[in-house]
């Protein structure tokens, strides 16, 4: 997988995007694999390291991120009564599985260097860290803005409810998904480019 | 007479170090800011209610009367409720995020921000947005009878396994698109 070919100006000008395709699907299942195995534990340390986050913006600190099982999660107010103190709960693998989708792209990209295939992946996974902790922050944010009943417009007005809302909703959908595509593009368009510039001879 | 010194003639500098960063970069930069631009303005157009009414459910139905039909094709006995696919075994509800239009947007902002002709960008959307579009006429299918037939491993089908399948071929097809028949526009003579 992620063989190049030896010398690519004999390749046929189809071979780097087939070769590209091709890896990708090549790698989807091994790092399928790999991510459901370190999955619980991710999960363990993106729900603590946003617990601190959001910690950050709170006087006294009340949010806790408990774990359910190895997938999913509670968002626990200290400060409420505790029959109603678990107060949201979401899927943590949910938030997490572009993780997939960017560990196919980064290795599947042919014709480069192992150490900088690596590099590339290296430096896009801790961006993708940072937004994974980030995205659960928006989660806890839009419960505490829209979820809560009175307690919510009580503590939110209408225009941070819509800015939580909308921010959990772009981030949730197409920034989550498209993440992986996003980080590829800044890290290999160049490459693309150079393959299509002879067309434009 | 000696020689006259001659100052040595000052080489080039390469083009690397005298061109600014965003100067060398700015096909690619000018592409990932239009896409995240383009991207943020289409999810937010989807998410005001008017259009989601008007647009995005009538077109989520249509969706679940073609899945319902293949279905039905399939021996599956189904019946429509609005946007509920039901059999006496299962019943799915095609909702946003099912629907392929998270796939479709990211695919059209790819497009449109790529810099190609008219011709090839509007080729690219027609075929690769019907392409996306089978592929999750594919996934219903495939879901609805991991429903009926593999219940426990539905969730995780449903919310992992295909949305990465029907991303990732959206942003394949793009490559695809972008390797093969997105010729650039000839840049300008200077």
């Amino acid at each position: 997988m992620g063989a190049a070919p030896a010398n690519p100006a004999k390749a046929p000008r189809r071979g780097w995007t087939f070769l590209f395709i091709r890896n990708a699907v090549l790698w989807l299942l091994p790092v399928a694999l790999l991510w459901v195995l370190a999955a619980p534990v991710y999960n363990r340390f993106l729900l603590g390291s946003a617990e601190n986050l959001v910690r950050l913006t709170e006087n006294p600190d009340a949010t806790n991120l408990l774990r359910k099982d190895d997938h999913f999660a509670y968002v626990a107010r200290r400060d409420f009564p505790p029959a109603k103190s678990l107060v949201y709960s979401f899927r943590v693998t949910d938030v997490h599985f572009h993780l997939v989708m960017l560990g196919a792209l980064f290795l599947a990209v042919p014709g480069i260097s192992w150490r900088r295939r690596l590099a590339s992946l290296g430096w896009a996974f801790l961006i993708t860290i940072f937004f994974d902790i980030f995205l659960i922050f928006f989660y806890v944010k839009f419960a505490y803005a829209t979820r809560l009943g009175a307690w919510s417009l009580a503590h939110y007005g209408p225009f941070a409810r819509n800015f939580w809302g909308l921010g959990k909703h772009l981030l949730d959908l197409p920034f989550k998904f498209s993440l992986p595509f996003l980080l590829w593009a800044a890290f290999y368009l160049p490459d693309l480019m150079a393959e299509i510039r002879p067309k434009e001879a | 007479m000696p020689p006259k010194k001659v100052a040595p003639a000052r080489s080039p500098a390469p083009a690397q170090d005298t061109v600014p960063f965003w100067l060398r970069n700015r096909r690619e930069l000018t592409f990932l800011i239009l896409f995240v631009v383009l991207l943020a303005a289409g999810f937010t157009l989807i998410s005001i209610n008017w259009v989601n009414d008007h647009a995005v459910e009538p077109f989520t139905a249509g969706i679940a009367r073609v899945s319902g039909g293949v279905l039905d094709l399939l021996g599956q006995n189904v019946r429509m409720e609005g946007t509920v696919i039901r059999s006496p075994r299962f019943a799915v509800n095609i909702r946003n995020g099912c629907n392929g239009i998270e796939a479709m947007l990211i695919f059209l902002a790819a497009v449109l921000a790529f810099p190609a002709s008219w011709k090839s960008r509007l080729a690219g959307l027609a075929l690769g947005i019907l392409a996306i579009q089978v592929v999750n006429l594919v996934r219903v299918v495939a879901l609805f009878l991991t429903g009926v037939y593999f219940p426990r491993i539905f969730d995780t089908s449903h919310t992992v396994i295909w949305q990465t399948i029907v991303i990732l071929f959206g942003v394949l097809l793009w490559i695809f698109w972008a390797n093969r028949f997105a010729a650039p526009p000839p840049k300008p003579a200077t």
